[in-house]
């Protein structure tokens, strides 16, 4: 972080205590819903899948959770629940706030664009400690990985969602769909948990990023945190508060130069 | 695996006469759809050279095996040896009716229940056994071939049939390259070998894997166990030296 090195003391603290609005509640109660699911439906699903020849579960948990809910049948019914469950509420949060939320979000945030390139060639090279003198690219809302990351998620979800429906409605589809279902089921599971495992320790543990995690409940995080991780999203921010300061300059303006016999309508 | 019982049939093939009333009587029972049977009767081509002709009807269901190939490969573990009785069963509340067991099966025992989507399959008709009564294909048996009972009881019914049976021969593989241990004894059996061998060598067949099961699992199995075990190392990695090196509020 050599280029921040020249801000004076009274500027940081400015930035540390400045807060700019990152996520709205839309995006925080959808991921909250998704996290609870998560926890419900991970694990009953890997107690689920049992089968010696795959390897996938170890026994202790199978038998663990197969006494909590009594038997297969119960925790393949608590799975398709909640996993029925998921499935309505995400695409109905997806269709509900399409417009005003899930297109912004979808062409302002998830784009990958050359910075991202160029930040994907350099970041894991530095991970294993090469080209640590080399500087990161700036970063919008969201850097490369968790952009990568969001695709790998998006896929995913989907892949898991439709293989799920298979597997529900049992006497609706044909048996070669349900057995392909699975693979693709515990696969895109599996993909999702190998980047979850990043994303949990970088959002909530990793101290650099410490203000992403209250973020996700507060949707705010500091402008020092911004211009040091997202900068292209700061800098925009900035335009758009210059933006509304020439507004406000222009309205107290307009309204010092009406007389004052006038009615104000507004 | 060991269980405490271990239920088994016993079939005199000299005996049986290939009435099907077995079939009957299971589907009566178990309300098996009309399009499908738990049972089935094999019945050979004709043998020897006229007059001198010889034929024998082979009855099966499932074979409740000691290592039965349709558990390893049932996902839900709806399908399960019962540590109990000894018998292969399904429940079918927690059956997809995905139909790997169908394919595994080297005795085709099993079949899909299209109405309902999942499989149905012998369950020595437990609710039955349970209050006492014999399987309802045993109890309807009219030459009195097929028994059934606890072998591991030296006591029980099929035991002593074992024991005085001329010949034993089991529907088991030949090369020993796949070891199922089946429960349905075959005995009194004239041209016996060992295990059974039919003519046309319908049954048993390798257990089949498709490709959704033993394709993916070969390479996505690997593939998955790195991706997740690479991520959980990077990241205990970091986490280590965030302990080690501690933090501060006032870091930037």
């Amino acid at each position: 972080m050599s280029r921040y090195k020249s801000i004076p003391l009274e500027e940081r603290r400015r930035l540390r205590e400045k807060k700019y609005k990152k996520h709205n509640l839309a995006n925080i109660l959808t991921h909250w819903f998704n996290v609870a699911c998560w926890l419900m439906l991970f694990p009953t699903g890997i107690a689920i899948l049992s089968s010696p020849a795959l390897g996938l579960s170890p026994l202790w948990l199978q038998e663990l959770f197969r006494n909590i809910f009594g038997g297969s049948a119960n925790l393949i019914r608590f799975h398709y629940t909640v996993g029925l469950i998921w499935i309505f509420v995400l695409t109905f949060n997806i269709l509900i706030g399409f417009r005003r939320y899930f297109v912004p979000f979808a062409s302002h945030r998830m784009l990958l664009d050359k910075d991202d390139i160029k930040w994907l060639k350099i970041k894991p090279l530095q991970m294993l400690g090469f080209m640590k003198d080399k500087e990161l690219p700036p970063q919008d809302a969201y850097n490369a990985g968790q952009k990568a990351y969001m695709y790998v998620v998006i896929l995913g979800t989907i892949g898991i969602m439709l293989s799920g429906i298979v597997m529900t409605f049992k006497t609706v589809f044909p048996p070669i769909l349900k057995q392909v279902a699975q693979p693709i089921h515990w696969m895109s599971v599996f993909a999702i948990v190998a980047g979850l495992m990043i994303h949990v320790y970088m959002g909530a543990v990793f101290p650099e990023e410490k203000e992403a995690f209250f973020s996700m409940f507060s949707g705010k995080v500091s402008a020092w945190y911004a211009r040091a991780h997202h900068e292209k999203w700061y800098i925009e921010k900035l335009k758009e508060e210059a933006r509304w300061e020439d507004e406000v300059e222009a309205q107290v303006a307009e309204a010092s130069t009406v007389p004052a016999s006038q009615p104000t309508g507004d | 695996m060991a269980t405490k019982k271990k239920y088994g049939f016993v079939i005199d093939i000299a005996r049986c006469i290939d009435c099907r009333a077995c079939l009957v009587a299971c589907s009566v029972e178990n309300s098996v759809p009309m399009t499908d049977t738990r049972i089935w009767v094999y019945t050979p081509e004709i043998q020897g050279e006229f007059p001198d002709l010889t034929r024998t009807f082979i009855p099966y269901n499932c074979m409740h095996c000691e290592n039965p190939p349709c558990v390893d490969v049932c996902v839900s573990r709806a399908t399960y040896k019962d540590q109990e009785n000894g018998l292969v069963l399904v429940d079918q509340e927690a059956c997809i009716g995905c139909g790997y067991c169908v394919e595994a099966c080297p005795y085709d025992a099993r079949y899909l229940d299209k109405e309902r989507g999942v499989v149905d399959k012998c369950n020595g008709c437990i609710q039955r056994v349970e209050v006492g009564l014999q399987p309802a294909c045993v109890a309807t048996c009219l030459g009195g071939s097929r028994m059934f009972g606890d072998l591991n009881d030296p006591d029980s019914e099929v035991s002593q049939a074992l024991k005085n049976a001329s010949t034993v021969m089991r529907l088991d593989f030949e090369d020993g390259k796949v070891d199922t241990d089946p429960n349905i004894y075959y005995i009194n059996y004239a041209g016996a070998t060992d295990p059974l061998v039919l003519p046309d060598k319908t049954l048993p067949r390798p257990p089949e894997y498709t490709l959704s099961q033993a394709g993916w699992k070969k390479v996505a199995v690997p593939l998955m166990a790195a991706a997740v075990g690479g991520a959980f190392l990077v990241q205990a990695v970091y986490f280590t030296k965030q302990l080690v090196q501690g933090e501060s509020e006032f870091e930037e």
